[in-house]
C-alpha cells in the first residue's frame, strides 16, 4: 500500500517536503493531550487523519516520540489497520461493500463494471488521480446489498446497470455519448 | 450527588411526557440502517413542516427497532389513540404523513403496524407481523422505543436498577448471580461468564481492566451495532456492573471504526454517566470508582479475536498474541483483563435487575436467555431480532425474514462470520444453540445469520470467505498468512476450471494444517472450505470435473453470448462499460476479449443474452 517513492525515503535521505514544518507543529497540537501507555494511539491516527485525510509520513518520527516507541512500531500499526490512509484521498471516493449479503446478491459485477467504468482498480484511483475505488467493509446496512458509498450517501439496492449508470455520471460521461462513441 | 431515587423520580418525571403524551409524539428511528436511507433527512423534513404547519407536535429521536426493511420508520402517537408505525417514509413523504397528525387523516397506505397487540383497523398490529411474533425482546426493549441519547428515558424504563443492587452486593455475590443465570459470551466461544468474571476477580495486580468487544468484524452482522446505537446505556450499565463484580478500575469500550454512529452515542452515554454519577469516582455514593474510555479502532478483523483486540489497545499492531498467559492473568499491558462480547455485558443489567432466575427463564436446559441475530443476504426481511436460545433457526429465517425472494430455494445459512462454516438448508430446522452447529462443523457465533438461495454458488462464496481471512491475517502464522493465500489460489483455479482432483487433497491438508494456527483467525479459516467439502461436495465436483459453475457465478466457468435478436440489445450495447457488446453487419455479438462479465447486459436484454458454459459442449 506504500507508494515507491515512500519505500526510496526510507533509505535515501530526502530533503523535506514543502509544508512539512506546518505538518510537524499541526502534528504536535493534534497529539498534545494525548499519553503513552492510555490507549491514545489510535486517537492520535483518527485525529491526524481527520485533519489531513491520511496520516502524513511526517508524522510518524514525531508519534514514535510521543509515545516512547520507535517509528517502526508506529509505522507497523499505521499500516496494519486498513482505515487508516498513508496517502490523500482523491477528490471522489467510491466505496465497494465488500460484504457477503453484497457478494450473494451481485456486488462482484458491480465491482467489475466500476473498475471499467472509473478506469481505476480496486483501492486504486483514475488515471487523472480525481476519482479513487476503495473496497469497503460490511457495516450491516445490508437491506440495500448490493451497496456502494460516496460521500456518506448509500445507494443501493444497485443493479449493475444502475451502478454503471450512476459512474457514468459521476465521472461526467454522457450516456448517449458512450453509445454513439461505440457504434461509431 | 444525587442517589438512584432522585434519578429515577426525575427520569420518570421525563419519560411520562414519552409515554403518555399531551400533545402528539413523532418519534424518527435515527441508526445506521435508517440513515443509510435517508432518516435524517426525514427528521429535517419533519421539524420543518411541523414548524410551518403550526402543528401542535413534538418530535424525537429514537433508535432502531430492528425491522431495517422498513426504514426510515417513524412512529405517530397522538393522545389517546395507540400509536402506529410508518413505513419507509423518505422526506417526499412527510407532507402526506402529517396530514395524519394534523387532521387524522388516513395514511394507512403508508402504515406499517399498531404498536402493540390490537389491530387498528386495517393496519395489523406489531405483535402480528410475521417479522415481531416469537421475538423476546429483553435486550432490544428499548431500541426503537426511547431516545438513545437521553439517559433518563434509559433510567425511567429500569436502567442503571441493576447497578444499584449490584453496588449494594458484594462482589462475590455479583459474581454468583452472574454465575447462577448461566450466561455464556456471546462473541462465539459460549464461554460462561460469569467463571471468566470471576477469573478476573480473583487476579491479583492491580489495576484491573474492563475491556469491552464491540469490534463486530464479522461481514454480515450487525447486532452489536444495533444495540450500541439504539441502547448503549444498557452496555455501559453492564460494563459498570462488571466492573464492580471484579473490582476492576478501568474500562475501555472498543467499537470498530466503520461504525461511527455507535462511537458517537456511546461516548456520548458514558458521558451522561459520569454527570450523573453512574460512573467515574465514588459511583452513587458508594466510595467505588471506575473509569470508562471509548476507544475507536481502526479496520482490522483479527482486532476481534480477544487477544488482538488487547494488542490494538497497547499502541501498536492489532496482532494476537499467543495464550496462554489468559487475559485474567496478563491482559492489557499484561495485567489482568476480562473480554467480553457487547452482548454478554448487556445481559448483567437485566440479570442483576430482574434476578438470574427471571433470566434463565427462557431458553433451553443448557443455553439459557435471548440472543440477538441480524439476517442478511438473500432473504425478504433484513433486521435484527432477538429470540430465545434454542429456537428453530428455520422459524428466524423464514417466519422473521420471510425466507428467500419469491420463486427461489434456500440453499445454505452462513452463521457466525467468515470463520464458520454453512449450514445446508435441508438443517434448517436446527435450533439456535451452539450445540447443533458445533455438530455440523460450524458455530453460531455472534449473530449473523446470511442467507444463500440458488442463484449463489458454494465456490464463489468460499473464495469470498478465504480472500476475506487472507486479506485480514496479522502474519504471524505461516500456517494461517499462507495457508490460506494457497487455499485462495486453489478455489480461484477450480472457479477458473483449471482445478485438477489433487486439488481436494491439497485442500483438506490446509485445512488441517491450518490448526495449528496461534489463534482462530487461522484456525477457523478454512471452515467454509471443509462445510463446502462436507455438504456440497457435488456442486464442487461439478466445478472441478466438468468445468461447470450451476449457479453460473464463476466468472472463469460462463462466457456471455448473444443467443436471440432482440429489441434491447442497442441498451446492452449502450450500457456495456466495456463496449464488449459489439454489432456488426446488423448482427450483434460479445466480443470476449473485452467482455469483463459485469451482467449489465443481461439486466438490459435478459432473453436476447445468455449464459454459456464455456467447457459446455
Amino acid at each position: 500500500m506504500f507508494s515507491q517513492a515512500s519505500h526510496n525515503s526510507r533509505v535515501q535521505p530526502v530533503s523535506p517536503a514543502p509544508g512539512a514544518t506546518e505538518i510537524v507543529t499541526r502534528v504536535n497540537e493534534l497529539i498534545a493531550g494525548l499519553r503513552p501507555d492510555n490507549v491514545d494511539m489510535l486517537a492520535a491516527f483518527h485525529r491526524i487523519q481527520h485533519e489531513y485525510g491520511y496520516v502524513p509520513r511526517e508524522a510518524v518520527p514525531l508519534l514514535a516520540g510521543h509515545f516512547n516507541t520507535s517509528p517502526a512500531i508506529v509505522f507497523g500499526a499505521i499500516d496494519f489497520y486498513s482505515e487508516i490512509r498513508t496517502n490523500a484521498p482523491a477528490e471522489e471516493v467510491v466505496e465497494w461493500c465488500s460484504g457477503p449479503a453484497c457478494l450473494l446478491k451481485g456486488s462482484m459485477g458491480i465491482r467489475r463494471a466500476l473498475e471499467a467504468v472509473l478506469d481505476a482498480p480496486m483501492n486504486g484511483t483514475t488515471p487523472d488521480g480525481k476519482f479513487e475505488l476503495r473496497l469497503a467493509q460490511c457495516d450491516g446496512t445490508c437491506h440495500l446489498a448490493p451497496l456502494v458509498r460516496n460521500k456518506g450517501n448509500y445507494l443501493g439496492p444497485l443493479s449493475t446497470s444502475k451502478a454503471i449508470e450512476w459512474a457514468r455520471r459521476l465521472r461526467g460521461i454522457e450516456p448517449a455519448a458512450v453509445a454513439a462513441e461505440e457504434t461509431a | 450527588m444525587a442517589t438512584y431515587k432522585e434519578l429515577r423520580s426525575a427520569a420518570d418525571e421525563a419519560w411520562r411526557a414519552v409515554a403518555n403524551p399531551k400533545r402528539a409524539l413523532i418519534k424518527v428511528g435515527v441508526a445506521t440502517c435508517s440513515r443509510s436511507v435517508g432518516a435524517e433527512e426525514t427528521l429535517d423534513a419533519l421539524r420543518r413542516e411541523v414548524a410551518a404547519r403550526g402543528l401542535d407536535a413534538d418530535v424525537m429521536v429514537t433508535g432502531c427497532l430492528g425491522l431495517c426493511y422498513a426504514e426510515p420508520i417513524v412512529e405517530v402517537q397522538r393522545p389517546g389513540a395507540p400509536a402506529v408505525l410508518y413505513q419507509q417514509i423518505k422526506p417526499g413523504r412527510v407532507p402526506e404523513l402529517l396530514d395524519v397528525v394534523g387532521h387524522g387523516g388516513d395514511a394507512s397506505g403508508l402504515a406499517l403496524a399498531v404498536v402493540g397487540e390490537q389491530a387498528a383497523g386495517a393496519i395489523p398490529s406489531l405483535e402480528s407481523l410475521p417479522f415481531w411474533r416469537g421475538q423476546v425482546r429483553r435486550l432490544m426493549a428499548n431500541c426503537g422505543v426511547t431516545d438513545p441519547g437521553n439517559i433518563e428515558h434509559y433510567i425511567a424504563n429500569g436502567g442503571y436498577e441493576g447497578l444499584t443492587k449490584a453496588l449494594k452486593m458484594a462482589p462475590a455475590e455479583v459474581i454468583e448471580e452472574v454465575k447462577s443465570s448461566r450466561l455464556w459470551g456471546r462473541g462465539g466461544a459460549a464461554f460462561s461468564t460469569g467463571l471468566k468474571w470471576e477469573f478476573l476477580y480473583n487476579a491479583k495486580s492491580r489495576p484491573k481492566y474492563i475491556v469491552v468487544n464491540a469490534d463486530e468484524g464479522d461481514p454480515g452482522a450487525f447486532v452489536n451495532r444495533n444495540l450500541l446505537e439504539s441502547d448503549p446505556h444498557l452496555l455501559i450499565e453492564g460494563v459498570v456492573i462488571a466492573g464492580i463484580a471484579t473490582e476492576a478500575d478501568q474500562a475501555y469500550v472498543y467499537i470498530r471504526d466503520e461504525y461511527p454512529l455507535p462511537v458517537a452515542r456511546v461516548e456520548k452515554a458514558v458521558l451522561q454517566a459520569y454527570e450523573n454519577g453512574l460512573a467515574g469516582r465514588d459511583i452513587l455514593g458508594s466510595g467505588k470508582n471506575f473509569e470508562l474510555k471509548v476507544v475507536r479502532g481502526a479496520g482490522s478483523y483479527v482486532c476481534g479475536d480477544e487477544t488482538g483486540l488487547l494488542s490494538s489497545l497497547e499502541d501498536r499492531r492489532g496482532m494476537p498474541k499467543i495464550k496462554p498467559p489468559y487475559p485474567a492473568q496478563a491482559g492489557v499491558f499484561a495485567l489482568p483483563s476480562n473480554i467480553n462480547n457487547v452482548e454478554s455485558y448487556a445481559n448483567a443489567p437485566l440479570i442483576l435487575r430482574h434476578g438470574a432466575e427471571w433470566w434463565a427463564s427462557v431458553g433451553t436446559e443448557r443455553n439459557k436467555g435471548t440472543k440477538m441475530f441480524s439476517l442478511s443476504g438473500q432473504v425478504r426481511r433484513v433486521g435484527v431480532v432477538e429470540v430465545p436460545l434454542g429456537t428453530p433457526t428455520s422459524e428466524v429465517v423464514m417466519k422473521m425474514g420471510g425466507g428467500v425472494p419469491e420463486g427461489r430455494t434456500l440453499k445454505a445459512i452462513q452463521s457466525g462470520g467468515p470463520l464458520s462454516g454453512v449450514i445446508p438448508a435441508i438443517d434448517v430446522g436446527i435450533p439456535l444453540e451452539p450445540e447443533p452447529y458445533r455438530d455440523r462443523g460450524s458455530i453460531m457465533g455472534a449473530g449473523g445469520l446470511v442467507i444463500m438461495d440458488d442463484t449463489n454458488c458454494i465456490v464463489d462464496l468460499c473464495i469470498y470467505f478465504e480472500w476475506f481471512a487472507e486479506d485480514e491475517s496479522c502474519g504471524r502464522c505461516t500456517t494461517c498468512f499462507a495457508g490460506t493465500r494457497r487455499m485462495l489460489e486453489i478455489l480461484r483455479r477450480i472457479s477458473s476450471g483449471r482445478g485438477r482432483k489433487a486439488d481436494l487433497e491439497l485442500i483438506n491438508l490446509l485445512g488441517r494444517i491450518a490448526q495449528n494456527a496461534n489463534c482462530f483467525h487461522g484456525q477457523g479459516a478454512p471452515t467454509v472450505v471443509m462445510s463446502m467439502f462436507r455438504f456440497f461436495e457435488d456442486e464442487l465436483l461439478e466445478h472441478l470435473e466438468r468445468k461447470r459453475c450451476p449457479a453460473k457465478k464463476c466468472a472463469g466457468l460462463i462466457r456471455y453470448e448473444v443467443v436471440h435478436e432482440s429489441d434491447l440489445l442497442p441498451l446492452a450495447e449502450a450500457i456495456c462499460p466495456t463496449g464488449a457488446v459489439v454489432r456488426h453487419n446488423g448482427a450483434y455479438r460479445i466480443d470476449q476479449e473485452k467482455c469483463v462479465k459485469c451482467d449489465a447486459c443481461r439486466e438490459q436484454a435478459p432473453y436476447a443474452i445468455g449464459l454459456v458454459d464455456i467447457f459446455s459442449s
